[in-house]
């Protein structure tokens, strides 16, 4: 090897270039960053343990010490526990049948999963309340078909919730399992059911394992998002459903108690940094 | 040749995709501890009949037997094959370990058991130092040897292998070539290669079958295959040879005499008289200069290709014909671009094919 003697190339200008450049692209996004997120997010954090006179952790207390909010702390885990397990139920099978799909079928089928993200969220919890109130679309042909005389209760209730709120959040959770499963090769399963594995073996032994990433993006995107869903609870189930949204939003508009507010929402944000840290740690290659 | 009791019998496969027939009624039988090359240019139906033993796709018509047992309609998890893939599909999620015990694993091997076998296999591939490793911090060829391993590890009856090597750089190729070769037959594994490579083929094989659409043209050992080639895509397909159309002049029990724009040549094989044929030659075969009871030809040199042990020397007969010659330095001088030069090869060295069957 010549080339070890010569001596080294005159590269360090080129580098501090190269790291200015970086710098100058990463800039922007780290000003928007720090001021519009961690500014008010320190503010926030200062808001909830800060009165009138002086810190105090008053507001924390109430919020997890009052059976109350206890309560509502558990609405909102619940909402987000439910709508992710329910959505990955129906996303999972139909991630793959979406990979399977060929031509215009394809087509169709990823349409009816962006075009209602292109939708608001109140629109979409609205048509739910049109679809599911007492004279309803559901009602009216429920009953006009004599399979009931009166209306079911279905708006304002927990099923009510949960379904809306599925539907609302399913495009999140179908689409990072269906990049995964479109990528798929066939060759594993291949490989493994000529080892002697089963279908049902291959599916919880490489299917799944290697499918693991998707999931866990889906979970993490469809449980932070239900778990602190604000117009979905309002209107599809309202007062008797209180969550962490609400009572935030409540406490703001309302109660004019921005400390308790603020304490609800450093709740609420640490329930979901917690579920994308453990789904961070999930996803990262094990060893 | 032993005369071992047939290990693998494929009878009369077919498989159609839509309007393509991709495996025409094709019997295969395979003795054990037999080493077998399905080789074909892409499309001839060689993977799909691989898959077809494998039980990954399945035959519209005909029988797969193995070690004794109808397995056509039996799921590829209860064949007992092992498949190395071309792209290895090694479980990225499993060490290589991982990778080595799946299939025991899945058969509810114990975990005592599981570690025996899992140590043997690597160390027969080389590999063990690397067994807690992951997939991706392997090298390709490494891969490879896993995929093997892996394949192994189950002792299966037969072990297929998808154009295994050829994702594998040339040098890495043939030394994996030679050593896969030792090591099956070392395991006295029965084993099928599928590949485009005909160098592959040769080495690896105690008995090639040549495919071209969908059909079995020839199987034959390798010497034989390429001393005795049955059809001319065979011929062509294996090794390089001097070709010239023709017309049958006279035959005679086996031989035939044929009228080409070289000159009038004589060669092997049955035809009538007036038929269009292709007559064939290995380059070897030719020589420089006359020799009595041979076919000859002349021309002028077009191109000489020095190959090391060997050298290739093109020659350009006239009226659209070429002459291919293998000549040695040992035999006499090598001639030179432009020499016009007359080259001879014998009668019992050329074959003739018929004219249509040219692929």
């Amino acid at each position: 090897m010549t080339e070890a003697a010569l001596p080294a190339p005159v590269a360090a200008p080129a580098v501090d270039r190269e790291r200015l450049t970086a710098i100058g692209f990463v800039l922007p996004s780290f000003v928007i960053i720090a001021g519009v997120f961690a500014l008010p997010l320190v503010l926030l954090l200062g808001v909830s343990v800060i009165d009138a006179n002086g810190l105090t952790f008053a507001n924390y207390r109430r919020l997890l010490g009052t059976p109350y909010y206890l309560g509502v702390i558990w609405n909102s885990l619940r909402l987000g526990l439910l709508t992710t397990i329910i959505a990955f139920l129906i996303s999972y099978p139909a991630a793959f049948a979406l990979a399977r799909a060929h031509g215009a079928l394809r087509s169709v089928l990823l349409a009816t999963l962006f075009l209602p993200l292109a939708a608001s969220v109140i629109v979409k919890a609205f048509a739910w309340t049109i679809l599911l109130r007492s004279d309803g679309i559901v009602n009216e042909t429920l009953i006009a078909l004599g399979i009931i005389e009166d209306p079911i209760r279905m708006i304002f209730t927990e099923t009510a919730l949960i379904v809306g709120a599925v539907n609302i959040f399913l495009p999140f959770m179908i689409l990072p399992i269906y990049a995964i499963v479109a990528q798929l090769d066939p060759r594993y399963a291949e490989a493994a059911s000529t080892l002697g594995a089963s279908p049902i073996v291959t599916f919880f032994h490489v299917i799944l394992p290697l499918t693991l990433p998707g999931i866990i993006a889906g979970v993490a995107l469809v449980f932070s998002l239900s778990v602190s869903a604000y117009v979905v609870p309002t209107l599809l189930i309202g007062e008797k459903y209180p969550t962490l949204a609400t009572t935030i939003a409540k406490a703001y508009l309302l109660a004019r108690e921005p400390g308790f507010g603020a304490a609800a929402g450093v709740v609420l944000l640490g329930i979901a940094i917690a579920v994308v840290a453990l789904s961070a740690r999930l996803s990262r290659e094990p060893k | 040749m032993s005369g071992a009791a047939p290990h693998l019998v494929v009878r009369s496969i077919s498989k159609r995709y839509g309007p393509t027939t991709v495996l025409d009624h094709i019997d295969l039988t395979i003795r054990r501890g037999e080493l077998v090359t399905l080789l074909g240019p892409s499309g001839c139906g060689k993977t799909t009949l691989l898959r077809a033993i494998a039980g990954l796709a399945q035959p519209d018509s005909g029988k797969v037997e193995l070690a004794g047992r109808d397995i056509t309609h039996v799921p590829p998890h209860k064949r007992n094959v092992g498949v190395v893939f071309q792209s290895y599909a090694l479980f990225p999620h499993l060490t290589v370990a991982g990778n080595v015990a799946f299939g025991l694993k899945v058969r509810g091997t114990a975990r005592r058991e599981i570690n025996a076998a899992v140590e043997r296999a690597l160390s027969l591939v080389k590999l063990g130092h690397l067994a807690g490793r992951r997939i991706s911090a392997l090298s390709g060829g490494q891969q490879q040897r896993v995929a093997l391993a892996r394949a192994i590890a189950v002792e299966p009856d037969v072990l297929l292998f998808d154009e295994a090597l050829s994702a594998l750089d040339r040098k890495l190729r043939e030394e994996m070539q030679v050593e896969l070769r030792r090591l099956l037959q070392d395991v006295k594994a029965t084993a099928i290669f599928v590949t485009h490579d005909q160098d592959e083929a040769l080495t690896m094989s105690d008995r090639v079958a040549v495919m071209n659409k969908g059909r079995i043209e020839q199987l034959a050992e390798p010497r034989e295959l390429y001393l005795r080639p049955a059809s001319l895509f065979a011929l062509n397909f294996v090794g390089l040879s001097t070709r010239i159309s023709g017309t049958v002049l006279a035959a005679d029990n086996g031989k035939v005499d044929v009228e080409t724009k070289v000159g009038r040549l004589s060669a092997l094989g049955n035809f009538q008289a007036g038929s269009p044929v292709i007559v064939a030659a290995r380059p070897e075969q030719l020589r420089l200069g006359e020799q009595s009871e041979a076919n000859s030809a002349a021309g002028r040199v077009r191109s000489v290709v020095f190959q090391g042990s060997r050298t290739l020397v093109e020659v350009d007969a006239g009226a659209g014909e070429s002459l291919l010659a293998e000549l040695s330095e040992r035999d006499g001088a090598i001639p030179r671009v432009h020499d016009e030069i007359r080259l001879s090869w014998p009668v019992t060295e050329t074959f003739a094919f018929p004219m249509e069957a040219q692929a």
